[in-house]
């Protein structure tokens, strides 16, 4: 075939090598070398020789409270953005999907937070949350819900729920704009049919609009879940791990563990952890993608 | 009838009201933060706190002040710079790379591919230490170039996915016609796969330029000079720079950040929606 010719050949190969050795030298390679940080004793005092230590490092891990601390957050993170978020989206693409005017309009409102930085976002709800912010103040003497200001930026629960309602906020739009997407291709007789046999709206949602969004629910958890995971410039600009790293996610712990106490072996081992089990995780979620269309 | 009409009526209306209420909820962040970069510094910690300002303290003071420091100019050509030569490259090396391996069957595809899917589901972040043992290997440290292999690099999977998608259904015989022509790979490339796959190249560009304009944990990580900074660096800088922030400044600084964003955004949303929706609703 046409790949049989030299000249084809090189060029093929021209087009290839730029970004395929871009990708190996800054993607995979850090991938490889950080396994390979993780057996080793990387700490500022053995930065020369670097010796090979085995599962030390992992041992470390996994022996340290803060690490547990710091793994609970991310999880109850990942557990209550992601349903959130897909929720609201979801609920927002189907009253989207019912209406004609101004859909335009208020599908670029609602995704706005989502092309707005992170770094901006955080300090915004920063601000918002302060315990003698607008918020507490609208809690408290506007709403009359609460009787005092709540501390949200220095309790544990309360940072994490400022950085959960920023994530929230922050992804409705992704949500809202695939879920839209896939709504428009759940075939229409589909719900006539269901309206004949007699299905109300929660019928229909429940026996026609789910199983036909199936894959996309899946897709968007995937996706999600390594965001949940990978959440850090929110917790380090709203509360910087404070008080005493009890609102630290696993990225931001690991990311203080190594440029601030050059703990670069515990840090290592940290993110490989972490690499493996989303890595896994995401194969598993793929595989049931596949059983799904099979 | 009249009652099913009238049921349908009623369901338009509170769709509408139920999209009106949460949008308005939904972008209060936002008109906060705008109202709150138009007061005056020291209106800021006034209580009770006010979401909109006293219409006679509204000032631009907050403007005037971050647009005649040269340190803003420095710093937002420092974001297009990374922003406009990380999407140049990444869509050259990437549509490149997803022409190969949506065209043609080579042995290696498979691997590539592999490697690509693999790099996808794990979070950057994870990568950030042995990433900044590389770039202090590689003298990239305190370079604000040095930022743009780094990115290329980390949107290399995704672009290459989406624009591979886009390549595979190209039809056949358009390429066929051209290799009995004996058009040799570079000249299919360059005159029928770029062209027709620009669409995809678009949406993807859309994306990366928002992944290097907002990136805050590695840029932060490698660069200390403040000539070197990139905006989301110098608006994290500037807060918790003295012991009470100046939100003015930072919001202000925000707003002016958010503007070639936004307005990309509204312009392109076309390509946006395309972007997004393309890997999902197939899977």
């Amino acid at each position: 075939m046409i790949t049989k010719s030299r000249l084809n050949r090189t060029q093929l190969i021209a087009l290839l090598l730029p970004g395929l050795l871009l990708f190996a030298a800054f993607t995979v390679y850090p991938i490889i070398r950080l396994f390979w940080m993780s057996l080793c004793d990387m700490s500022f005092s053995s930065m020369l020789t670097q010796p090979f230590n085995g599962i030390e490092n992992y041992k470390e891990v996994f022996q340290d409270p803060t690490f547990w601390t710091v793994f609970v957050n991310s999880i109850v993170y990942t557990l209550i953005t992601v349903p959130g978020q897909m929720a609201i989206g979801l609920f927002t693409a189907i009253l989207l999907n019912g209406i004609k005017r101004f859909s335009v309009t208020f599908r670029v409102i609602n995704y706005l937070p989502v092309v707005t930085s992170w770094v901006i976002a955080s300090l915004v709800f920063r601000y918002i949350f302060n315990t003698e912010g607008l918020l507490n103040y609208f809690l408290w003497k506007i709403a009359g819900v609460t009787s005092s200001n709540i501390r949200w930026l220095d309790t544990r629960w309360g940072g994490i729920s400022v950085a959960m309602i920023l994530g929230i906020w922050k992804g409705i739009g992704w949500n809202m704009v695939i879920f839209l997407a896939a709504l428009q291709q759940v075939p229409q007789d589909l719900y006539e049919a269901s309206a004949i046999d007699g299905c109300g709206a929660w019928g229909k949602f429940v026996h026609v609009t789910l199983p036909g969004i199936q894959g996309t629910i899946l897709f968007a958890l995937i996706e999600l879940t390594i965001g949940g995971f990978n959440v850090f410039t929110s917790i380090k600009m709203i509360t910087g791990g404070k008080p005493a790293h009890l609102t630290d996610t696993l990225l931001t712990w690991m990311y203080y563990k190594a440029f601030s106490t050059g703990k670069f072996g515990y840090a290592a081992a940290l993110s490989f952890v972490m690499a493996l089990s989303l890595g896994l995780l995401a194969i598993v979620q793929f595989r049931m993608m596949r059983n799904r269309d099979n | 009838m009249k009652s099913l009409n009238g049921a349908k009526i009623r369901g338009m209306i509170l769709r509408y009201f139920l999209l009106a209420l949460g949008t308005v909820i939904f972008t209060l962040p936002m008109i906060y933060m705008i109202s709150t970069s138009l007061r005056p510094n020291g209106a800021l910690y006034e209580y009770p706190p006010r979401f909109f300002p006293k219409w006679e303290a509204l000032t631009l003071e907050n403007y005037s002040y971050i647009l005649n420091q040269s340190k803003f100019y420095v710093n937002f050509l420092n974001s297009a710079f990374v922003s406009l030569s990380t999407i140049t490259l990444a869509a050259a090396v990437s549509s490149a790379m997803a022409f190969v391996l949506g065209k043609f069957k080579l042995k290696v595809n498979k691997l590539i591919f592999g490697f690509i899917i693999l790099t996808m589901i794990i979070p950057g972040t994870t990568m950030i230490v042995p990433q900044f043992e590389l770039a202090t290997k590689l003298n990239l440290v305190n370079q604000l170039w040095g930022l743009i292999p780094f990115y290329v690099a980390w949107v290399i999977p995704f672009s290459t996915f989406m624009i591979k998608g886009f390549m595979e259904n190209i039809p056949g015989e358009i390429m066929e016609a051209s290799w009995i022509d004996g058009a040799s790979v570079w000249t299919v490339y360059t005159r029928i796969a770029l062209p027709l796959a620009s669409p995809a190249i678009a949406s993807v560009s859309i994306f990366n330029f928002l992944t290097a304009w907002e990136e805050y944990p590695w840029a932060n990580t490698v660069i200390n000079d403040t000539s070197k900074r990139t905006l989301p660096i110098a608006i994290a800088g500037f807060f918790g720079q003295h012991q009470f922030t100046q939100w003015g400044y930072v919001f202000a600084m925000s707003v002016l950040t958010l503007i070639p964003v936004v307005l990309i955004f509204i312009l392109c949303q076309k390509f946006f929606v395309q972007g997004l929706t393309a890997g999902s609703v197939k899977g």
